[in-house]
């Protein structure tokens, strides 16, 4: 670059690197005026337009550059940001490839094309880098080409459109491919973890064991875990599991104290072994054991490994049917060593799952241990003492009057061990905190036998109080978030969620918490757009990992790290395909359609969106592990009994959901998949498999598995649904304007935005008689099926009965999902409301029939609404504080009056504001 | 005790138990994934024996000449499962990869100088102060001690190719540095 072209650019990058596009564009336009046909300029252009949200305008620049077939660097840098930005990854592949054409002796260039494949990341483009890598490892003669070209190979072979013999034929050149490098794999250890990878794969166990037996691959094995991971494998693949035993025999003897070395020498002990006369399993389990004991006797109270491990050995005799007996003895003897760390419940779980005789012996020694908070150590064991005969509680013991007990010992017993943890700052945990879960444990329990809320009320006292006294306590929080949604004050939940500062990936893992099922708690209608901000929120990570993961993979392989390669693009797919995204998504269209007016735009936005993701995997990310769950084994857990509606929003769920909204967005869309196709920007997301059968039947099918995840009232809503669409579809069908219609209008609007001609696009001469399709062809017009009303008038009957019940959450479900079906109904009648169009179809009749279907909907919503603020009435008030402290009577009053207020006054809130959203939304479709 | 082994892009899914501390940071992934791609054998796991993940650490090398050396970017154990020498583990294999596999000559660390756990427990690995960098993490808003809450020691343990232990130095919390003078 000239010194008076760095000049002129250095504002713009600068500008750009600030995040101030809009002053970048300015200065771009001050420089083209004088130098117009500065290519570097018109790229960074390109880039100022796509960050300043002038996505149409970039494209036509964007295209102007790519025209003209830069070969420069910096152009190439600017504008494969550019193509990153509008989703055009096959675009920045042909360009690198296409530079490197024109200057075959740059290997910057070459490599960069190798890059941009690796980025677009589908198997076409490991393909295109896998032939790329080959031509640059004998263009350039450098090694780690050679090693692009293997692990290209391989991710095209591990790509699930990969065919299965094609899969083979890939492994076997890679195989060839890292056969011929002229220096050894294990020169390198990253090289060598590909190449055990490669080996395993295509069953060459033996070579691998070869490599692996050598010195250096010993050595190496030492300081990767990797290649050790990939070492274990192998060996459990040629079943030698004895061999193995021996070797993690012998490092235990050195001081290691890794698990897997033990689980190693556990799992040789049963193992079948060639016939050998001297052999004796019963002796090889004394044998064992004798270590065991020996390393139990050597670690002390240091570590738990030899311990734990003659556990294990136990629970594995007793699978094998050998005579044993010791378990209670051992168990005894574990938890007086590490019965005083919070890890012992967790450890003793697989082994405590005792019957008859012995489960008493256990039991009868727990009761008879001294309860005692002090010192700490003492608690904890108290604690784990608890947690231990709770699991093993059977179901003919659990009743009100032992639940109630169990309740007061727990919150009592936490109330009088908090002074120990007086001195901790308030960034520290309470010693005594898993006291005080137990008793919300103890009180959920309570409420799932009972179904009466004052259960839920206690809990939320002692989960709150806890929470003032250890504010770190995210356990407690997530506890809280499921009872108050529960109870129908879902903004305490929020705020308890909002507490815990979830971040980044965080948002995929545990948003679910708060958001699952959200659409009843939305008070979008009446303007407050707390939960779906929340939504946007969550969802900014997904952008994050599109834009940025795969600049890491690219990283790895400069860094030649491949071991990290494949994981990295299995992190980047699931959180790209991530079911708790799809599942906010549909939320969030649910919450929308409770807010915005349903309008052309807002059905083909959502359209497209929504048919990328019907086709796609999904993952489930959800980490529901950090809720606790002390519940009896013989009883539901925690995550069980908390769920809203006792049902996972899971993949049966979103489905029903998109087989809804698909169906009704396509239906009142103009946009077919030809239409989609010509004006879409950026690559098409590849659908993992190809499907036999068109969309269109499938968004018609409903499976029983599906189904499963659905509640009742949302089956309800769904057979709804599909009523309304079985009626409408062929309408919609027949009266849909011609492709050729909708890109011309489509070209129109563009060039009005932009002040450019509409390019690339052909659009094809629209058909002689409007829309191509024959009079005679018009499907006949029938009554509105009898499901629509049907459909209100039990939705409208159930929900009287909550509302006398006063079961809020229920309530708020039941008039959120008619509200839904009353949109939907808008939607899918959307399209008649032009009267040009009723005319030419002779549509008078259909369309007249839906006046009285709306009105009855109307009513119904109307004295829904009316009733919810009638709920209200009942909370927020004293007498409801009063019932509410009556009922929790073994906390401080202050603490609880506060706590009574609170909730009441989010619930009468969430009454209030839902039962006045309803006539807003009616009064978004006036006509 | 507990499963040793690597860290991996997909462990960001489960690490929340770990993460929901208020002295653990969530990053970004790409910070993550930056250090899994560079040195993904300075970063490991522990896990339980039932599969949870108990805590991790992510490490790097980093240094010219004869400051190059190991470093412990960010170590975390879960609350429930401390006081059972995770973390010994987990450093002892950093110390022993930066020492067979980068050949540092030492490895260092940053502990708030009010963590005072912390440092007892790094002393006991045989780690010393070596230096007291001023303002190295911004402030927590706590209030009380705010100097000790925001100044950071710089600890370090020499490794065998430092044996006369040039790297350390006795009177390190004497020796006071701003933060722009640390990397």
């Amino acid at each position: 670059m000239s010194q008076a072209l760095e000049r002129l650019v250095r504002p713009i990058y600068d500008a750009l690197d600030n995040g101030s596009p809009k002053s970048a564009l300015v200065a771009c336009n001050k420089v083209l005026k004088k130098h117009p046909n500065n290519e570097l300029v018109k790229a960074l252009k390109a880039l100022a337009l796509i960050r300043s949200q002038k996505v149409e305008e970039s494209l036509n620049v964007c295209d102007e550059v790519l025209a003209g077939k830069p070969t420069d660097e910096a152009v190439l840098g600017a504008m494969q940001h550019v193509l990153r930005g509008l989703g055009r990854h096959t675009d920045a592949v042909t360009m690198y490839e296409e530079a490197w054409k024109k200057d075959p002796g740059n290997e910057e260039l070459g490599a960069q094309a190798f890059l941009a494949n690796i980025r677009a990341g589908h198997w076409k483009a490991a393909q295109q880098a896998r032939q790329l890598a080959t031509k640059l490892s004998k263009v350039f003669k450098r090694e780690h080409y050679l090693y692009w070209s293997v692990m290209s190979a391989v991710l095209q072979a591990n790509a699930s459109s990969t065919p299965e013999n094609m899969r083979k034929l890939l492994y076997q050149l890679a195989h060839r491919l890292i056969s011929s490098s002229p220096t050894p794999s294990f020169q390198h250890a990253e090289r060598f973890h590909l190449h055990l990878t490669i080996l395993r794969e295509l069953g060459l166990q033996d070579d691998a064991l070869k490599l692996l037996g050598n010195e250096i691959g010993q050595y190496i094995c030492l300081t990767s875990l990797s290649c050790n991971e990939i070492r274990r494998e192998i060996l459990s693949d040629k079943g030698l599991t004895v061999e193995e035993g021996s070797r993690a025999e012998k490092l235990i003897e050195g001081g290691d104290r890794n698990w897997l070395e033990f689980v190693a020498v556990l799992e040789a002990v049963f193992a079948p072994r060639p016939e050998e006369e001297s052999f004796s399993t019963a002796d090889e389990v004394a044998r064992v054991r004798q270590l065991l004991e020996e390393v139990t006797t050597k670690d002390g109270s240091s570590d738990r490994s030899g311990p734990l491990a003659l556990l294990d050995l136990e629970k594995r005799c007793r699978t094998h049917n050998f005579a044993t007996g010791r378990m209670i003895a051992l168990l005894k003897e574990y938890f007086e060593k590490i019965g005083s760390k919070a890890c012992c419940y967790e450890d003793l779980v697989p082994y405590v799952q005792l019957e008859g005789e012995e489960l008493s012996e256990w039991t009868a020694y727990l009761q008879g241990l001294a309860s005692s908070y002090s010192p700490l150590e003492d608690l904890q064991r108290l604690i784990n003492c608890h947690k231990l005969l709770r699991y093993n509680l059977s179901s003919d013991a659990i009743t009100v009057e032992s639940e109630t007990a169990l309740a007061s010992t727990y919150s009592q017993q936490y109330l009088e061990a908090l002074p120990l943890g007086k001195g901790l700052p308030d960034t520290e945990l309470q010693p005594a905190d898993d006291l005080a879960i137990l008793s919300g444990h103890a009180f959920v329990n309570l409420w799932t036998l009972t179904k009466d809320e004052t259960y839920l009320w206690n809990a939320v006292s002692i989960l709150e109080y806890g929470v003032s006294r250890s504010r770190p306590s995210y356990r407690m929080r997530l506890m809280l978030i499921r009872i108050y949604r529960l109870l129908g004050a879902p903004q305490l939940a929020l705020e308890h969620y909002r507490l815990m500062q979830i971040k980044q990936v965080q948002h995929d893992t545990l948003s679910h918490f708060a958001l699952s099922r959200s659409a009843p708690f939305s008070l979008a209608s009446t303007g407050d757009l707390t939960y779906m901000s929340e939504h946007i929120e969550a969802s900014n990570i997904y952008v994050t990992n599109i834009t940025d993961t795969s600049e890491y993979t690219v990283r790895a392989f400069t860094q030649e790290k491949y071991s990290q390669i494949p994981e990295f693009i299995k992190f980047e797919n699931q959180v790209e395909c991530s079911l708790q995204r799809n599942i906010a998504k549909m939320e969030y269209l649910r919450m929308r359609l409770g807010f915005d007016v349903v309008s052309a735009e807002v059905v083909d936005m959502e359209l497209i969106d929504f048919k990328f993701i019907f086709d796609r995997d999904h993952f489930d990310n959800r980490d529901f592990n950090p809720l606790p769950n002390y519940q009896p084994r013989q009883s539901p857990t925690l995550n069980e009994q908390t769920l809203l509606f006792g049902k996972s929003e899971n993949l049966g769920w979103l489905m029903s959901f998109m087989k809804i909204y698909v169906r009704a967005l396509q239906d009142a869309s103009d946009l077919d998949d030809s239409v989609e196709d010509k004006l879409l920007i950026g690559d098409r997301p590849q659908p993992t498999k190809p499907h036999e059968r068109p969309l269109k039947e499938r968004l018609c099918e409903r499976t029983e598995e599906e189904m499963a995840d659905l509640t009742d009232f949302e089956l309800s809503y769904v057979h709804y649904a599909d009523a309304l669409a079985n009626w409408l579809g062929p309408h919609h069908d027949h009266v849909r304007p011609h492709p050729s219609v909708v890109l011309a209008e489509a070209a129109k609007l563009s060039e009005a935005k932009t002040g450019q001609k509409f390019k690339g696009i052909d659009i094809p001469p629209p058909p002689a008689n409007g829309n191509g399709k024959k009079e005679e062809d018009a499907p006949p017009v029938t009554e509105p099926p009898s499901e629509l009303l049907a459909f209100f008038d039990e939705m409208h009957a159930r929900f009287g009965k909550l509302r006398d019940a006063h079961a809020i959450t229920e309530a708020l479900a039941i008039a959120q999902i008619m509200q839904e079906a009353f949109v939907l109904f808008m939607c899918q009648t959307l399209r008649f409301k032009q009267n040009s169009v009723v005319k030419i179809h002779k549509l008078g009749n259909l369309v007249a029939s839906f006046k009285p279907v709306k009105a009855k909907m109307v009513e119904v919503l109307k004295e829904v609404g009316t009733d919810l603020g009638r709920m209200s009435e009942k909370e927020g008030n004293a007498p409801r504080r009063k019932e509410f402290i009556d009922g929790c009577k073994h906390l401080d009053h202050d603490f609880i009056l506060n706590v009574a207020k609170r909730f009441s006054d989010a619930r009468h809130d969430m009454l209030a504001g839902y039962g006045k959203g309803i006539p807003r939304i009616l009064g978004l479709y006036p006509n | 005790m507990s499963i040793l082994r690597s860290f991996k892009a997909c462990d960001m899914f489960t690490f929340n138990n770990v993460n929901l501390d208020v002295w653990t940071e969530t990053y970004s992934p790409g910070f993550y994934l930056g250090y899994l791609s560079r040195w993904p054998d300075l970063c490991s796991v522990q896990e339980s024996p039932t599969g949870t993940m108990m805590g991790y650490v992510i490490g790097k090398a980093e240094g010219q000449g004869s400051e190059w050396h190991g470093h412990v970017t960010a170590i975390s154990v879960a609350p429930e499962y401390r006081r059972l020498s995770l973390a010994r583990k987990m450093m002892g294999l950093l110390e022993f990869v930066s020492d067979q596999n980068y050949r540092g000559f030492f490895v260092d660390l940053y502990v708030r100088c009010t963590n005072q756990v912390a440092i007892e427990l790094y002393e006991g690995l045989g780690y010393s102060v070596y230096r007291r960098v001023r303002e190295y993490y911004g402030s927590l808003g706590l209030g009380k001690g705010s100097k000790d809450e925001e100044d950071a020691f710089d600890m370090r343990k020499p490794l065998s190719r430092d044996p006369g232990r040039r790297s350390v130095r006795s009177n390190g919390r004497d020796i006071h540095v701003s933060a722009h003078d640390v990397s």
